[in-house]
This record gives structure tokens, C-alpha cells and sequence, in this order.
């Protein structure tokens, strides 16, 4: 049993982190007011350029950066979409999702990178690798930057109320460009971190729908980084638990058991919307256009 | 709308403008002024619509071109495809009839406002349902296949009921959660095809054939099933129902402001209801036209691609189920062109769905021009 805990509680960083990483991404565009349904699409994209990276002879580091600039490019066409033409964000960010499983699938299959196992993240401390030590002061870094700093501020004045932002001389649309970019980099992070520790190699949709679980925590976490950890250590848990069942020899069907994180990002989405009828941790603006033109 | 406000917004500062004093004003802007549109005629919604479909045409095109299929081969192979034989019509026709109802029960929730993300999941339990009629043969050999119908349909209304509710009741986003759904229902199924519904004959991860009167039955005209006229039928009832009933009038009003409908007196909980399962049973009926229509089995793979040409169909459509019809035969056409592009071009299969990605980016792109009037040239 101990033997059990131990080898359990071992494996949950690499299984926490990419939840981790894309809510803070989430978390940044949100407080922003863009809703951002497009997480799994930047999830795909930077777990794909982390493999073609690595593939291409990169170091992890490298691949990892590349993961995230992808996200980032990615980034750079949804706030196109969503901030400047102010196309209705769940439109957006479905057509996002979509291309970036197309484009994703197409480039792995030409460049013929499915299926190929690929070294990755090694551990340096404790058996953790150094974005499982990097998450929290990333989220130290984001939460200074939000709460600390004019740049957050700026940034959630335009989430909560993008006309008196705009009044106060911020540029709305450049202010949700810059956090769309910034969360998608992230995001694009947590998936190249998913193919790079976890994975460790590409197949189609291999992000299988994590980016929609982030979008569920972010919401659970009432969009609050430290809040969002939490989730994320918890969804880490339940992952992580996955395997370690299936190698500890117990015996639940395996496909039952996979359906468990699905179940439980449901649960925890019925639990914190019974619970906050109000949504008065959400951006008051969240997925609502700002025209300067237009007067309310 | 006017210019005079423009004029005043003018003076308060253009984005390219700020900070540069009032004397600066420059004559052209780099990031135009927005207008919101506050009617758009029925010619420019046309040219609009059909703008963002040339672009995303030709961008499809030069996609192909640059992958090595040339324009002039790609309009052969289109032709061939699609009407080049008796042969080539039926298997597009065939391949026509899931994807209008998918992308019908798509279009229906989308009218209704509610964003329906979980066909593939709804398709999933309709075949399951579908098929444990057909396994476990309930009811009479006459009716079995009515029976597999309604209970697919019964199996893609429980899958939407849940997202349905909470959305109605506690205000949860039915796009993560009608997605998350079609994780669990992809467990459920493959549960079900690796355990107790392994085909007993091949021992292959997909259930036992259905017997001829578990089919919908022939047409007697290439490959062709009762399924077309099933997805036609459909479309025609719902097209009646959103377009010429009460029921749509209420659902059209509802969609354009729900406050103004609630106000008025329109039940929108029950009319969201019923638009809401009248999706997931639409979906349903999807997962069955395959299974008992096409690949007489339920496999593990069939609702593959169905969520986002479904969600394409439906956009392209305007979700009009006239057009749902319409769209579908082109789609239809376009999944058989990926396939044999991928046979004599060794085309990516994935070359398909980016096609499909273009257009969902161009014509969502299209929404910008419909909503607003950009003016370059500060108004003073």
C-alpha cells in the first residue's frame, strides 16, 4: 500500500502540470475577457511542435520553447479573430479547436512524426523534471504580474469593464491581443510538456480533450491562479491514478476507469455552479465584445 | 447610424491617433473605425456569405495545388467523384445522409442557441442503443428496426438531457460539457465492443452484424438505403417545424433576445426543452442511419469527423435544415474526393479536415463583415 502511495504521488507533477500550465494560460486571457474556448487547439499545436522539435534533433528545452512560441502563434490568429475582427468567441474558438486538430493531424502525418517514441523531459530533482519545480514560480510570476503590477491591472480593468478601460486611455484591443498571445504561449507550453513528460510521443489528439478539462478548472477556480493549482494537483491525482491502478493489478474495467477525469471535470463543473449561482468571480466581461463606437 | 457620433469619436482620440494631440489627426488609420450594423440587407448578406466562400474555395485550392494536386486534376477527380457514374452518385448520395442528420441536429441546437458540441458523443449512444435492440432482439422482427430507430434516438436525447439541464437550470457551459460527454460515450462504447459485445464470429472490436430486417432496407438502386430518404424526411420535418411553425417563430425570437421573449410571455425553458432534445434526438437517429443504414454493425470508429463537419455544416447552412440538405451532398463529396486523393495522390487523409478548417475559418471570419462598417478615413 505505501509502495502504492508512493509510486502514485510520484507521477502526479507530470500529470498536474499540463492542467496547471493551461488554466494559468486560460486565467490570463480571461481576466482579459476573452473566452477561450481554443485551449485544446493550443494544446495540440505545442505538443506537436515540441515533438517535431525534439524529432528535428532539439534539446527538451528548446522543444519546450518551441511548444510554447507555437501556442503563441496560434495565439496570434485567435486574438485576430476574437479581439480584432470581435468575432463571437465560442465561434472562434470552436473553428480554432477544429483547424488545430487538421492542421496538427496533416503535419504529423506528412512529416511522418505519429508514432514516434521520442526522448523528452528528463528528471532532475526528486524524480521531477524542472518545469514540475518552474510551474509554481510561473504562477508566483503571473499572479505578481496581476495583482501586483499597472500591466494587470490594466488587464483585468479591460476584463471587467473594457468602456471604462478604455476611458481610462488603455487600448482594449491591444490589451486582449498581448493576453490572448501571453495565455496561448502557456497553453501551448502545457501541451508540449504533455508530449515532452508524460506522452512522450505524438498520435492524433493526443492532448484527448485536456484543454476542455482546463477550461472546466479555471471556471471551478473562479478564475484564480492558486485556486486553479489546486484543481489542477487534484485532476493530477485522479490522472495519475489511472495507470498506477491499472499496474497495481486492480481490477476495473480499463475503459470505465478512462472515463473518470471526463466524469469528474463534470461533477466539478455541477458542484461550483450550484454552489456560485451568482458567477460573481467571472469577468464581467468575459466573451463580450468592446466597440469603441458604440455607446450603452 | 449616422456619422456625427463617428465625428465626435473622432475627436476623442483614433487608436493610431492617441496621445498625439488633437492637431494630428491623421487623414487614413491603420486600425479602422468600427460601425455597427444596424440592418443588413439581404444582397449584401448573400455577396458576404458567398465572398467567404470563394475565399475559403480558393484558399482550398491552392492548398491542394501545393500539395501537389493540380487545379485542372482536382476539378477531374471532383467530377469524377462526385457524378462521374451512376457508381460515384450513390456512394456520395450514401454518404449524404448521416451527415445532413448530423448536421441537422447540429443546426437545430445552434438555432435554438444552444451549442451543441456532443454529436459525436450523441451519435455514439444512438448506435448503442440501437444496437442493443438489435443484440439483445427486443420486440418483434417486424418492427425491430422502428424499435432500433426510436431507441437511438432515446439513447442521443439521454445524452443531451444532462447538458441540457444543467445549462438551463444552473447555468453551466454546455460547450465543455456536451463535449466532455463524447469522451465518456467513446469509454462506454469501446467498454462495450472490448467486453460483452465483441463480435462472436470474427472476435473483432465491433458488434455481431444485424440481421436483413435489423437493415434499412435497400432502394434498390446502387448501394443506396432507406437512410437517404430517413435524412430527407427529417430535414423536411424540420424544416416545417423552424421554419413555418409557431414552434420556430418562438424558437427564431427566442434565440434573437431571450429576455424580450421571456418578457412577452414565451415559456423559453420548455421551448429550449424540446429544441434541445429534438438535437440530441436528431443526433441519435445519426449514430443509427450509420449503423443500420451503412455498416450494418455498430463499430468503433463510425461517428469519426461527424462533430466537426457537423458544426461546419450547420455554419455553412445558416442552420437552415433546407440547406443542411445541401451542404451535406457537398461535404459528402468532399470526404469521398480526400479519399481517393489520398489513393492515387498520397494526399494526407488529414488534407480533408484542413479543407473543412478553412472553410469554418472564413465563413466565422464572415461574421465581422456582417456585424460592423469599417471606415478608414477619420470622419471630420
Amino acid at each position: 500500500m505505501t509502495e502504492f502511495l508512493f509510486n502514485w504521488v510520484a507521477i502526479v507533477p507530470s500529470f498536474a502540470v499540463p492542467f496547471a500550465l493551461a488554466a494559468l494560460g486560460l486565467i490570463i486571457c480571461e481576466q482579459a475577457g476573452v473566452l477561450s474556448l481554443g485551449a485544446e487547439g493550443f494544446m495540440l499545436v505545442g505538443a506537436l511542435a515540441g515533438v517535431g522539435l525534439m524529432i528535428g534533433g532539439a534539446s527538451p528545452e528548446a522543444a519546450l520553447a518551441g511548444a510554447a512560441l507555437a501556442g503563441a502563434g496560434l495565439g496570434l490568429v485567435f486574438a485576430f479573430l476574437a479581439a480584432s475582427l470581435r468575432i463571437n468567441h465560442v465561434i472562434a474558438g470552436l473553428a480554432l479547436v477544429f483547424s488545430a486538430q487538421a492542421l496538427t493531424s496533416y503535419v504529423a502525418t506528412s512529416q511522418k512524426w505519429t508514432n514516434k517514441a521520442i526522448g523528452g523531459l528528463q528528471p532532475v530533482f526528486l524524480g521531477q523534471d524542472i518545469v514540475a519545480f518552474a510551474t509554481p514560480v510561473l504562477f508566483l510570476a503571473v499572479v505578481w504580474v496581476l495583482y501586483r503590477t499597472r500591466a494587470g491591472l490594466a488587464l483585468r480593468a479591460v476584463g471587467q469593464n473594457p468602456a471604462a478601460a478604455d476611458a481610462a486611455g488603455i487600448d482594449v484591443t491591444t490589451v486582449r491581443i498581448l493576453a490572448v498571445v501571453a495565455g496561448a504561449a502557456l497553453i501551448g507550453l502545457a501541451g508540449g510538456y504533455l508530449t515532452l513528460a508524460v506522452t512522450r510521443i505524438w498520435v492524433d489528439n493526443v492532448v484527448g480533450g485536456r484543454g476542455w478539462i482546463a477550461i472546466a478548472l479555471v471556471i471551478f477556480a473562479r478564475w484564480h491562479p492558486w485556486r486553479a493549482l489546486a484543481g489542477a494537483v487534484l485532476f493530477g491525482c485522479i490522472e495519475a491514478l489511472i495507470p498506477r491502478l491499472a499496474a497495481a493489478g486492480v481490477d476495473v474495467p480499463r475503459y470505465l476507469l478512462l472515463m473518470t477525469p471526463y466524469l469528474v471535470t463534470l461533477l466539478v463543473m455541477v458542484w461550483t455552479a450550484a454552489r456560485l449561482r451568482d458567477r460573481s468571480a467571472q469577468p464581467a466581461a468575459l466573451g463580450i465584445h468592446h466597440i469603441r463606437e458604440e455607446r450603452t | 447610424m449616422s456619422d456625427a457620433p463617428l465625428a465626435a469619436d473622432a475627436g476623442l482620440g483614433a487608436p493610431a491617433g492617441a496621445g498625439k494631440g488633437r492637431g494630428l489627426r491623421p487623414a487614413f488609420q491603420l486600425v479602422p473605425f468600427l460601425e455597427v450594423r444596424q440592418s443588413v440587407s439581404e444582397g449584401y448578406r448573400i455577396a458576404v456569405y458567398a465572398a467567404s466562400l470563394t475565399v475559403a474555395a480558393l484558399a482550398s485550392v491552392a492548398l491542394l495545388a501545393f500539395s501537389g494536386v493540380a487545379p485542372a486534376d482536382l476539378a477531374r477527380e471532383i467530377a469524377t467523384v462526385g457524378f462521374g457514374s451512376p457508381r460515384a452518385l450513390g456512394s456520395v448520395l450514401a454518404q449524404t445522409a448521416p451527415l445532413a442528420i448530423g448536421g441537422l441536429a447540429t443546426a437545430i441546437a445552434f438555432r435554438a442557441g444552444f451549442w451543441n458540441i456532443g454529436l459525436e458523443g450523441q451519435m455514439i449512444l444512438g448506435a448503442i442503443f440501437a444496437a442493443f435492440v438489435a443484440i439483445h432482439d427486443v420486440g418483434p422482427e417486424s418492427l425491430r428496426i422502428v424499435l432500433m430507430a426510436l431507441a437511438a434516438c432515446a439513447g442521443g436525447m439521454l445524452w443531451i438531457a444532462g447538458p441540457g439541464f444543467l445549462k438551463q437550470r444552473l447555468g453551466v457551459n454546455e460547450v465543455i460539457s456536451t463535449l466532455l460527454l463524447n469522451y465518456v460515450a467513446f469509454n462506454l462504447l469501446l467498454h462495450l465492443l472490448y467486453g460483452p459485445w465483441k463480435d462472436p464470429v470474427s472476435a473483432f472490436p465491433h458488434t455481431q452484424q444485424f440481421e436483413t430486417f435489423e437493415r434499412l432496407a435497400p432502394l434498390g438502386w446502387q448501394n443506396l438505403t432507406l437512410a437517404l430518404p430517413l435524412a430527407i424526411a427529417a430535414v423536411l420535418v424540420a424544416w416545417w417545424a423552424l421554419s413555418f411553425s409557431r414552434f420556430g417563430y418562438l424558437v427564431d425570437l427566442m434565440r434573437a433576445n431571450r429576455e424580450m421573449a421571456r418578457a412577452v410571455g414565451v415559456p423559453v425553458v420548455a421551448l429550449s426543452t424540446v429544441a434541445i432534445l429534438a438535437s440530441g434526438a436528431v443526433g441519435g437517429l445519426a449514430g443509427f442511419a450509420i449503423a443500420a443504414g451503412i455498416e450494418f454493425r455498430t463499430t468503433q470508429n463510425f461517428f469519426v469527423g461527424y462533430l466537426f463537419s457537423g458544426v461546419l455544416i450547420a455554419f455553412i447552412a445558416r442552420n437552415h435544415p433546407l440547406g443542411v440538405l445541401f451542404v451535406s451532398f457537398a461535404m459528402a463529396v468532399l470526404l469521398l474526393l480526400g479519399q481517393s486523393l489520398q489513393v492515387f495522390f498520397g494526399i494526407p487523409a488529414a488534407l480533408v479536415q484542413l479543407v473543412q478548417a478553412i472553410f469554418i475559418l472564413c465563413v466565422a471570419a464572415s461574421e465581422f463583415f456582417l456585424t460592423y462598417r469599417m471606415h478608414w478615413r477619420s470622419a471630420s
